[in-house]
């Protein structure tokens, strides 16, 4: 079961090679798939990187040998060298903009600030530009601190839109596999930006850009304290909640657990509903299956079921592990809140059934939930149940709500009213003269 | 026809003329005149063809040789005058039956001839005796009519009448003429002979040029048949000929049906396949043109051949891949065969594509002509199979020769043969198609493997015109792809290109045709809905098309009787040309019986709810649906349910008075759901609605009348599980629809029904009121300042105008940009949208 339930290899296609290589290793770790068949992919995985001591013991591993191919040590050779290339070049680079004169002589403006050091240090566009070569090759390494520091550099002072965007997302891997939440965080503000401002071609690429970038920003929202909240104010703009719909259905697993662990946006779960309902022929899973069966068909013994099934496939989600018990117990609390929204006496022990609890805990969770939320009901302990209070607005209260803000706006009417016709005779005494 | 038999029966004719005149001779002095001039007027008028035809007569049937010699002489001044000629005797023919509609036809053609050919040498005698005796003739005929006071039949006498004018005017032109003819018959007739003798000596090939063109217009295939017949088989003769007839083509008395057979016969003696393909390039669009009219269709036999022609010109281009045929070709071709090296290609004008669409033009046209009751029909639509083959060869063709235009053009054709029809039949269409295309020709669009699977076939179709077609065919390929896929109940697929296609936003902007796809493919989708349970979303797919009244109109599928204004004809015209033929229709009253069907499990449970509160019932989801039903409803008795909509209304009573069973029995009864595949599973479907919504409205009726009811009753009430009885009270309780709340302990909905005295419901109402004035107020002013605001840009600067329109422009653009996205959100709002823009059209129109 929790194969079926395995996102990675639908999310593979959307993130880069670094970044898929701690899935691979939650995976392994897990035993989801053969051991065997894990390296292979984190073989063929890195093959291509410049990681090549790595690679070689992962190579001795899938094959048992002590032996590795020649290939590997010239390989490492060629790596070695043109790191030491790229580290001499790019330390000219480096010696020029640490110089603390040059760093208060910097301002604001990009492009005043390199026809400054072009002028007084003989920088070049060429050596700018290994600076990315740089701090690409060392992001290829595995070094991902040092590809961070040269992006950030590169970025600081280089003009190309291109090269800029593409440091951009650079910084952001780096940053993610770096684990500094908050420059990562801060990269996904900006690279949001950039895409939604830029000017694609052709909206096919816009969409794509889109749908790599809330692959990437899952990392982020879900290792950030604060990546709760904007995952949602993220995702559920239009934009992004299209490019979901239609590129990526399976994202939907994570912007719902965000809403459900997530106890200041309740208001959104509406909406979330309706998305799902709407994709359910495209994607669920037991996370979506468990707000189906509680908001659309009300069926509470299918929520619970559901519960226990979302407890395995988070478990096993590199991403939601650490939400697991957070999302239970949202969960439990979403259920007791329906469920006594719709009734009006309920059976303790039945409440408990349902909440995947027993008896005595089930008490206590409702008499906690009674307090914390103040639900207006009251324990029944001689037959075991709770008795919700039903609370009518009362004629006069529904009355003064609809009112309320009636005069208000007559007010503000009036004014403006006021306020035209004194423009109208300013104008017209000006035609006059 | 060889031009000896033609001689012959002329001359039989000619004996015939004499014995009828000489009977009657005996009856009138004037007609006597006639004939014996009709008789004088052969003999000089043949000229030396005339002379020979004498000899012939005199010989009888004589060999063959000796008139062949004979023939190859004629002049065409001879040619000219055989044409008079037998023009004066159908004259002469028509009058001994009094026929004035025909010798008013004659006499016009006698006339072109004779001021066509004649102008420049004169009037030839026959001519000036013709109208002299008609003259006379006339004069009698108007005295004798005077006289018997019989009534002539009224086109007669208006072609008497007009007759009387033209002769008026034709003899005072030639009054010098006609009076010496009057006075002396036969010395005219002498001059005459010695004309012909002196046209007879002046050389031949003067008159040759013109005789090419002239002739032929004149009399068609006579001419022809007569000098070349023996060197139609040089290639040489065989170019002049096509280009006299491609030349005559389109001129107002040209003989199409001459034309055809002509090249028919050209077609037969072609040498060489450059040849043929010659012919057939000028055979193909002749026969299409046989029928002026647009209205009539073309002859079906005709048709026939004209498909296999074509099919013959793709086999010949086939084999020689030397030749292409496009519509780029600059210099006009040598008349010769020309010298083509290998490796290189020949370009000769004309276009494939233009035949094979006209060829599906007239097969639809002669479908919409013909009675679809009869077996004629049937017939008729068993040629399609034929057609179909042409079109996937053409096709292949097209695709090899990377005429990317034309393959995009004919593989929408081939779509939109397809695109309407279950499986099975395109299977079998494509097996049959596949066994009769030669095997060497493989299409690169549409492999062999993929033409096994509809859905696969279709989809590579539509796929090729996304990628190459214009906007209008990828639009169309659209419509037909989300049909198809709506056609195999996918209707979330279906739903999902509708809406990220964006096709609604502007399909009112495009031509009728594609709109009635469009009308097509949502009703497509909500029946598609329909089948697959979705009540709500096939009722918005098909209330715009249904709740208007004109479903006939905007499907084309028969034009509807507007009641208060008439259209057009050219309009009307227009729409009778727009009509689908029969097989191609979606059946109205399954529509109609699906549409009232959702609207009745949607109202019905709605109405409830409104109860007895004003407001809510103004809230009107299907209007037909209400309007029956207060139709039904004022009926003082009502029978017993006999068509769709009696079942339906019954169904709908039985259903708010809360006897779901009664219901059931209604709606299953309707015989028209055995047009719908699988029919159990969609009654077994409508019953289990039935039942939850019979159960949503009986929680409405009388939910005031009871504090408590058990959810064991409910659910055997309603023979509905006791858990969706809970979940379908718990969405009703969740989404504030029912004042209630579940006792878990008991099991019972425990209602909470509080009834407003006088004075709260008043108090309610004066605050909803005050609310609305409030809003009213705020939308008022709004009005006046947007008004004011336009009064002050008009006073305000350009430069600042202009800076408005920015902002106006990069709202748009922005605007644009969300389009992009996809907006199936709105998925409620957005269907249908267009259909209105049509709607609106048309009420436009009419």
């Amino acid at each position: 079961m929790a194969a079926t339930y395995d996102l990675t290899p639908k999310l593979i296609p959307y993130l880069d090679r670094h970044l898929v290589f701690p899935l691979l290793e939650f995976l392994s770790m897990h035993k989801i798939y053969p051991e065997i068949d894990l390296l292979k992919a984190k073989y063929e995985l890195l093959a291509k990187t410049n990681m090549v001591d790595f690679i070689s013991m992962l190579y001795k591993t899938i094959h048992d040998t002590e032996e590795v191919p020649n290939e590997f040590s010239t390989k490492r050779d060629e790596v070695l060298q043109t790191l030491e290339n790229l580290q001499s070049e790019a330390q000219k680079v480096l010696d020029i903009i640490e110089n603390p004169e040059v760093i208060s002589a910097l301002r604001q403006d990009k492009l005043q600030n390199l026809n400054f050091l072009k002028e007084k240090y003989g920088l070049t566009d060429k050596m700018l530009n290994t600076l990315y070569q740089f701090g690409q090759f060392q992001y290829n390494c595995g070094n991902y601190g040092g590809a961070s520091d040269m992006l950030y550099h590169f970025r600081v002072l280089s003009t190309d839109h291109e090269l800029n965007v593409s440091a951009l997302w650079g910084k952001l891997a780096s940053d993610i596999l770096d684990s500094n939440w908050d420059g990562a965080l801060e990269e996904v503000q900006k690279l949001k930006e950039t895409i939604d401002q830029k000017n694609f071609t052709s909206p096919l690429h816009q969409l794509q850009q889109r749908t790599w970038f809330i692959h990437w920003s899952i990392f982020v929202f879900f290792n950030h304290p604060k990546g709760r909240d904007n995952i949602i104010d993220v995702f559920f703009t239009p934009s992004y909640i299209n490019t979901i719909q239609t590129a990526c259905p399976w994202i939907l697993r994570y912007l719902t657990t965000a809403v459900v662990t997530n106890k200041r946006k309740k208001s959104i779960l509406k909406d979330l509903v309706k998305i799902i309902q709407q994709e359910s022929y495209e994607y669920r899973d037991p996370i979506t299956e468990f707000i189906e069966s509680l908001y659309v068909k009300f069926d509470f013994e299918g929520a619970q079921h559901k519960l226990k099934e979302c407890e395995k496939v988070l478990s096993n989600d590199f991403f939601l592990v650490a939400t697991l018990p957070e999302f239970v117990e949202n969960a439990r609390y979403l259920i007791s809140e329906t469920y006594c929204r719709i009734h009006l006496k309920i059976d303790i022990s039945g409440l408990s059934q349902t909440l995947n609890l027993d008896q005595e805990a089930g008490e206590k969770w409702i008499v906690n939930l009674i307090r914390d939320t103040r639900v207006d009901a009251k324990i029944d302990f001689k037959e075991n149940t709770v008795i919700m209070n039903q609370n009518h607005t009362s004629i006069y209260q529904q009355v003064i709500e609809r009112t309320r803000g009636l005069s208000f706006r007559s007010q503000i009417l009036s004014s403006t009213i006021e306020k035209r016709e004194a423009h109208q005779s300013a104008s017209t005494a000006e035609a006059v003269e | 026809m060889s031009r000896f038999f033609r001689g012959g029966s002329d001359s039989e004719t000619d004996d015939d003329d004499e014995i009828i005149s000489s009977n009657e001779e005996e009856e009138s002095e004037d007609d006597h005149i006639s004939s014996s001039e009709d008789e004088a007027t052969s003999k000089p008028a043949a000229g030396a063809g005339g002379r020979s035809k004498f000899l012939k007569d005199a010989v009888s049937d004589s060999d063959e040789s000796d008139l062949d010699e004979k023939r190859e002489v004629k002049s065409a001044k001879d040619k000219k005058l055989d044409a008079l000629e037998s023009s004066v005797k159908t004259i002469e023919n028509a009058k001994k039956i009094n026929d004035w509609v025909a010798i008013q036809n004659e006499f016009e053609k006698l006339n072109k001839i004779v001021s066509k050919s004649f102008g420049s040498i004169g009037m030839p005698r026959v001519y000036i005796k013709t109208i002299a005796s008609l003259e006379d003739f006339l004069n009698e005929a108007l005295q004798k009519e005077k006289e018997a006071k019989k009534k002539i039949n009224a086109t007669q006498a208006k072609a008497l009448n007009s007759m009387k004018n033209k002769i008026k005017k034709i003899v005072r032109q030639f009054e010098d003429e006609v009076e010496k003819w009057r006075q002396n018959p036969v010395e005219t007739e002498e001059e005459d002979n010695e004309d012909g003798d002196i046209e007879k000596s002046s050389p031949i090939e003067k008159d040759d040029s013109l005789q090419s063109t002239d002739a032929l217009d004149d009399e068609g295939f006579e001419q022809v048949g007569k000098g070349n017949r023996p060197i139609e088989y040089t290639s040489d003769n065989l170019f002049k000929k096509l280009r006299e007839i491609l030349e005559a083509r389109g001129k107002k008395n040209t003989d199409r049906l001459e034309q055809i057979k002509i090249l028919q016969k050209l077609l037969g003696v072609a040498a060489t396949s450059y040849q043929q393909v010659r012919v057939l390039l000028a055979l193909i669009p002749a026969q299409f043109d046989y029928n002026p009219s647009m209205s009539n269709y073309m002859n079906v036999d005709m048709w026939k051949s004209t498909q296999k022609e074509i099919n013959q010109l793709l086999t010949i281009l086939e084999s020689t891949p030397s030749f292409m045929i496009h519509d780029h070709v600059e210099e006009e071709e040598e008349d010769k065969e020309p010298v083509i090296e290998p490796g290189q290609t020949f370009g000769i004008r004309g276009s494939i594509v233009s035949f094979i669409d006209r060829l599906d033009d007239e097969f639809t046209k002669s479908l919409q002509n013909i009675d679809p009751h009869t077996t004629d029909y049937v017939d008729r639509l068993k040629d399609e199979t034929e057609l179909y083959a042409t079109i996937v060869r053409g096709q292949i063709y097209f695709e090899q020769n990377d005429l990317n235009e034309s393959t995009s053009r004919v593989v929408m054709r081939r779509l939109e043969h397809l695109y309407y029809k279950p499986d099975q039949v395109i299977q079998t269409v494509e097996n049959t198609v596949s066994q009769s295309l030669p095997s060497n020709l493989k299409s690169s669009i549409t492999p062999p493997a993929i033409t096994q699977d509809s859905s696969d076939l279709i989809h590579a179709l539509c796929v090729y015109l996304y990628k190459k077609g214009e906007s209008l065919l990828r639009t169309r390929a659209m419509l037909c792809h989300i049909y198809h896929h709506a056609l195999h109940n996918r209707f979330y697929i279906a739903r999902d290109m509708l809406l990220m296609s964006h096709l609604q936003d502007n399909i009112q902007l495009s031509d009728v045709g594609t709109q009635i796809l469009h009308n097509r493919t949502m009703v497509q989708v909500g029946l598609c809905a329909f089948r697959e349970g979705m009540i709500k979303e096939s009722q918005s797919c098909l209330q715009e098309i249904c709740g208007t009244g004109r479903v006939k109109e905007l499907l084309a599928q028969g034009l509807q009787l507007q009641k208060y204004s008439q259209l057009p004809p050219e309009q009307e015209k227009l729409d009778r040309q727009r009509q689908l033929p029969f097989h191609m229709h979606i059946n109205l009253e399954l529509l109609e019986c699906a549409y009232l069907t959702c609207s009745m499990l949607l109202e019905i449970p709605a109405m409830a709810a409104a109860g007895s509160n004003p407001e809510a019932r103004k809230k009107v989801i299907s209007k037909p649906f209400r309007r029956m039903l207060d139709y039904n409803e004022r009926q003082v008795f009502s029978g017993p349910p006999e068509n769709t909509r009696d079942h339906i209304m019954g169904a709908a009573k039985a259903l708010a008075a809360g006897e779901w069973q009664k219901c059931q029995e209604l709606i299953s009864a309707i015989k028209i759901w055995d047009l719908m595949p699988e029919t159990q599973k969609i009654k077994e479907m409508l019953n289990r609605k039935i039942q939850e919504e019979g159960l949503r409205t009986y929680l409405f009726t009388y939910s005031s009348y009871y504090t408590t009811l058990g959810l064991e009753q409910l659910s055997t009430m309603f023979s509905l599980p006791i858990n969706t009885v809970t979940s379908i009270v718990s969405k009703m309780i969740w989404n504030e629809e029912l004042a209630a709340s579940l006792d878990q302990i008991n099991n019972v909905v425990v209602l909470h029904r509080v009834e407003h005295t006088k004075v709260q419901q008043l108090a309610l109402m004066f605050a909803e009121k005050a609310t609305s004035f409030v809003e009213a107020n705020e939308r008022t002013l709004e009005q006046k300042q947007a008004v004011g605001q336009n009064q002050r840009d008009q006073h305000r600067q350009k430069g600042q105008t202009s800076q408005q329109q920015n902002t106006e422009k990069r709202t748009m653009y922005q605007k644009r940009d969300g389009q992009q996205q996809r907006g199936r959100n709105n998925f409620n709002n957005v269907l249908g949208n267009s259909v209105r823009g049509r709607t609106q059209q048309n009420r436009y129109r009419s």
